[in-house]
């Protein structure tokens, strides 16, 4: 596998891969990924021509349809990173970074040159808490939680990247949060892409063992680092009528989590009060 | 009766289900897989597992790339140790050779130790339709083969049933008092076993290994049934696939206790028993006849697609008790000889009839819990994706998935289509949003699979690539402001 | 082309394949320097022997350590003894009939055992040690069926796992530690090794790992009491192989006889005047 850039100096200008996920459907957490880069004195570029890095072709066996957006993404971030426009590329996401610095190498296997940009590329990717923990050696982002607070491991994140520590050692260090475990906390909450459709019993059996696992432990949210994982843990707590929530880390740490009072989403983008309720909105009202 | 039991024969759509609706199944499984990970990962942590997996590997790695030679050598030592050895291209060779081994000792009744490639291959009906009786004596497989089916798990072959039902089985086909007690159920099978085997004619087994330099084929049992079976019967036969085997005596030793802590948590199993073909003189016992099949039935075609990596397998089941998959719907629902993330792997190159064989490389989350816990280091995860690839370029995958996967990276293939995609998804799913206040219950056509029992919210309002423009344009005017001062 | 050299051509082929991603081109085999010692055990014949006893003591086995090999004739009788007690008191309704085999030990021949005069010993207490040629029919299996007791030396002990190797060989039959309920192994602190692993490399050294091997036709490791835990992962034993299991180590390495021993002796003998 590829090793990851090492930096004589601290980065001091990153690209964000935001991720369609973020992009789409969670604009809060894109926008707490900027805010953490660039209260640590990071400057954030964010090429508009990205899209989707293809995992979900990928993933289920579609790589004829994925090949053009893996190719695509490369051309889009490998340039920054060649050319020193920007020292690194930060993805708010342990599963969108697997795919492209781990999973692009067996995508574009049949494609030499591809294939050795996507690793140069590849090397200088992290996800954000990596890049917060081990590059620029931060664990605390001066982040406020009141309430009880748990974590849950993304299969990707964990067991691909090897990432656990830093995101666990930025949630140790905020301020108020009363830090519960979980039982089974890396444990797979069932999503996997389109086995979430194509064995949604399996998926939604896993999730419920989860979304139990999650009512034990009596948390008020359950942080975590990818938002496919967040969907889905939410799409069955919502479904039970639970009151905990799953929250993107960086939420977490941009203080965007109120478990008591008002929805933090509207705090980033007030406009979206007319829009229909978020998570955070469930929660309150449970 | 209330069964925990799953037809094997039916659309994979249809047994999941019924895997998923069955309450005593799920609580059977429930109450075995975690006790069997946990245990594996105190006996991984009470050595120096990872140094143990990396040697493992290593010497796996090592036997598949030089199978024809240790083959060959294996061959020798086993006819050198007075042992015969056939080879077997599939399954129905393997009845063929058993069977005419059986008819020419006068075989009437067949004792067998738990086995996975005799499963494989239906040794079991072949033998009884040429007339002989076949008792299996592991008791987990002796319950299954008095109520009828086939295992369930690589080493747990009855681990989706629950004591209850165990006992009722008893009490029907042996005629035992009514009890829960285990250890009642097991002093039952002790007696009527030990009748089979002091009068079985041939014993066959499988092999956890078989050792090059000395030809000795070696099995890993707990209850001593693989021990009865090896040494009681005038004639016995190992059945075992083409890559079970390993270079030398500590090679031995070593995978040994790597499968022993991973299958079950041991350092030891009770058992480690090794056969050097038939007795010899002097020898007060042991059988006189001593026949080794050598399987592919498929072994070398998973080689030649790729999959070679899948042959490092030492069948410890590791991979099963983490599975989250298999945890929900346990073993049958993979229709498979081999189940779990393993039997996903492997089944579709092994010459097994198993109806749609194609769905299995989709029965996992790709979570990776297999790999992190297998002894061998197998990449299980790699290799389902690569399966899927393979489903879809031979043109196997279903037309929505086709379509919509065609739609999603041509959406994706531009900044334009993407957005313009984003814009109508957020009034789209806004839509089903509003019919159901908030979130998202209800979903039309495939997609209903998610909202059946999950919501799912709706897309954002404003996505982040606008808010973030809004945002760089307020900046800029702040930056060229600063710029005139 | 016969199957075995359809087999063997087809993976040779597919071996040379210059793309073939697995198994890596350069695949050493584990060298003896490389190959880890899974467990560890430390100490002196002694320590090794208490180290052996609580790991088979773990498994549901049990021990005793001797510190002479006078002193193992009286412990087997003592064994026995008590086996059969415990088996009279636990008995309800009538007893079973066992067809004259209710005093009987099945075992290794005298020769090969430990310790000498076994046989002898144990008539003397109306214990009668079987050791037949042969136990490969049903009629001579039949004349040993309802025997509770096996006694057997071993090839080699191993202290870390509490394992032992049994050999097969003349006079060493694979019955005595499988048939009954009920085994005792006799284990001279001489045949003791810290781990198997290290048994290995002894005889690797000596070049006879191979050879010792080949020449015998079934060797069993065995660590602790048959088990099973295929009912809902609940521990049962004694489902084929024998439900207990009793090591008697003793340390055979001192040459000369104790005072202790030499009285030990002599209480015995006139155990045997009084008779
Ligand atoms: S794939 Fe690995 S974990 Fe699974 S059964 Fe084989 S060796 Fe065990």
């Amino acid at each position: 596998m590829t090793h990851k850039k090492q930096f004589d100096s601290p980065p001091r200008r990153v690209a964000l891969f935001v991720t369609c996920m973020v992009d789409m459907l969670y604009p809060e957490v894109g926008m707490a990924t900027v805010e953490l880069l660039e209260r640590h004195g990071v400057e954030v570029v964010f090429p508009a021509e990205q899209t989707c890095c293809g995992q979900p072709a990928f993933n289920s066996g579609f790589w004829e349809e994925a090949r053009p957006l893996a190719r695509r993404f490369v051309d889009i971030f490998e340039p920054l990173v060649r050319q020193k426009q920007v020292d690194a590329v930060v993805a708010p996401s342990g599963s969108c970074t697997t795919m492209t610095s781990h999973f692009y190498q067996l995508l574009l296997e049949n494609e030499p040159a591809y294939r050795e940009r996507a690793a140069f590329l590849g090397a200088a990717t992290f996800e954000l808490t990596e890049f917060l923990v081990d590059v620029l050696g931060v664990t605390d982002v001066g982040a406020r939680f009141d309430g009880r607070l748990t974590y849950h491991a993304c299969c990707h994140l964990l067991r691909e990247l090897g990432i656990d520590r830093q995101p666990r050692a930025l949630l140790d260090a905020v301020e108020g949060a009363d830090l519960v475990a979980m039982t089974g906390a890396d444990e797979c909450c069932g999503f996997g892409g389109l086995f979430a459709i194509k064995n949604g019993g399996i998926s939604t059996a896993m999730g419920q063992r989860k979304a139990q696992n999650i009512a034990k432990s009596d948390a008020d949210a359950v942080a975590l680092c990818d938002v496919s994982c967040m969907t889905h843990i939410n799409g069955l707590l919502s479904r039970e009528g639970q009151r905990c929530r799953a929250v993107h880390i960086a939420q977490v740490l941009t203080n965007q989590v109120d478990v008591a009072a008002r929805p933090a989403s509207d705090e980033v983008a007030p406009e979206s009060k007319a829009a229909p309720r978020r998570w955070q909105d469930d929660k309150v009202k449970g | 009766m209330t069964t925990s039991t799953i037809d094997l024969t039916l659309p994979y759509k249809t047994r999941v289900q019924d895997a998923l609706g069955n309450k005593h199944l799920r609580t059977a499984l429930d109450r075995s897989t975690g006790r069997m990970a946990g245990q594996r990962v105190a006996a991984m942590t009470a050595v120096d597992g990872q140094l143990l997996r990396d040697q493992v590997r290593q010497m796996k790695e090592h036997v598949i790339r030089n199978l024809p030679d240790l083959l060959e050598e294996l061959e020798r030592t086993i006819t050198a140790n007075g042992g015969h050895v056939h080879w077997a291209k599939e399954g129905v060779d393997v009845q063929r050779l058993v069977v005419e081994i059986a008819r020419k000792a006068n075989v009437q009744k067949v004792v067998k130790a738990k086995s996975m490639a005799t499963e494989e291959v239906h040794l079991n009906q072949a033998l009884q339709s040429a007339g002989m009786k076949v008792v299996e004596t592991d008791l987990g497989e002796y319950i299954i083969q008095l109520a009828g089916e086939p295992p369930s798990h690589i080493v747990a072959p009855v681990i989706h049933r629950r004591v209850e039902e165990i006992a009722e089985v008893f009490q029907r086909e042996l005629d035992m008092p009514p009890t829960l007690d285990p250890q009642v159920i097991c002093s039952v099978a002790r007696g009527a076993l030990r009748k089979e085997f002091l009068s079985a004619d041939m014993g066959i087994s499988g092999c956890n290994f078989a050792i090059a330099e000395t030809g000795t084929c070696c099995i890993v049992t707990n209850e001593g049934n693989g021990r009865m079976s090896s040494t009681l019967p005038r004639v016995y036969v190992v059945v075992m696939g083409i890559e079970k085997l390993v270079p030398t005596v500590e090679d031995a030793f070593l995978q040994y206790q790597a499968l022993c802590r991973s299958a079950t948590g041991q350092q030891c199993s009770v058992y480690l028993s090794m056969t050097n073909g038939p007795r010899r003189p002097g020898d007060t016992d042991g059988p006189e006849e001593f026949h080794v099949i050598l399987l592919d039935n498929g072994r070398v075609d998973m080689l030649a697609k790729e999959y070679g990596e899948a042959l490092c397998c030492l069948r410890c089941g590791a991979c099963l008790n983490v599975c989250p998959v298999y945890r929900e719907i346990g073993g049958h629902a993979y229709g498979s000889t081999y189940s779990g993330p393993i039997g996903a792997v492997i089944s579709p190159s092994i010459h097994l009839e198993v109806t749609d064989v194609d769905k299995l490389p989709y029965a996992s989350s790709l979570c990776g819990a297999c790999r992190e816990a297998c002894p061998a280091k197998i990449d299980l995860p790699r290799m389902l994706l690569e399966l899927r690839r393979d489903v879809v370029e031979e043109g196997d995958a279903p037309l929505f998935d086709r379509q919509s996967m065609q739609a999603f990276s041509f959406a994706m293939g531009s900044r334009g289509r993407y957005e313009a995609a984003g814009k109508l998804g957020s009034l789209g799913s806004n839509v089903f949003a509003g019919m159901s206040g908030g979130n998202i219950k209800f979903m039309p056509g495939p997609l209903a699979a998610w909202t059946s029992s999950r919501d799912f919210p709706p897309l954002a309002k404003r996505s982040f690539r606008e808010q973030w423009k809004e945002r760089q344009r307020g900046r800029k005017s702040i930056g060229e402001g600063k710029k005139e001062e | 082309m016969s199957a075995r050299d359809e087999i063997l051509d087809r993976i040779r082929t597919i071996l040379s394949r210059p793309e073939l991603s697995f198994p890596p081109v350069e695949a050493p085999p584990l060298t003896a320097d490389e190959r880890m010692t899974v467990t560890h055990a430390e100490g002196d014949a002694a320590a090794l022997a208490r180290r052996f006893g609580q790991e088979l003591e773990k498994l549901y086995g049990s021990y005793e350590i001797l510190s002479s090999a006078i002193e193992v004739r009286l412990a087997l009788i003592n064994r026995l003894t008590d086996w059969a007690a415990e088996e009279d008191a636990a008995r309800k309704g009538p007893k079973p009939e066992t067809f004259g085999q209710e005093r009987m030990v099945l075992s290794w021949a005298p020769a090969q055992l430990p310790i000498d005069g076994l046989a002898e010993a144990l008539a003397d207490m109306q214990w009668q040690l079987v050791a037949p040629d042969k136990l490969t029919s049903p009629e001579a299996l039949e004349k040993v069926r309802f025997v509770r007791f096996g006694v057997t030396g071993v090839e080699a002990a191993f202290a870390s796992t509490g394992s032992m190797l049994v050999v097969s060989g003349p006079g060493t039959n694979r019955s005595a530690s499988l048939l009954p309920f009920r085994h005792i192994a006799l284990i001279p602190f001489s045949r003791l090794y810290a781990t198997m692993e290290a048994w290995l490399t002894e005889r690797r050294a000596a070049g006879e790992l191979v050879d010792l091997l080949r020449t015998r036709a079934g060797w069993n490791m065995i660590t602790g009491p048959s088990k099973s835990a295929d009912i809902e992962m609940n521990l049962t034993l004694g489902v084929h192989g024998p439900k207990y299991v009793h090591a008697i180590l003793f340390d055979d390495t001192r040459p000369v006889i104790s005072e202790a021993e030499r009285a030990e002796i002599a209480r015995l003998m006139a155990l045997d005047d009084d008779e």
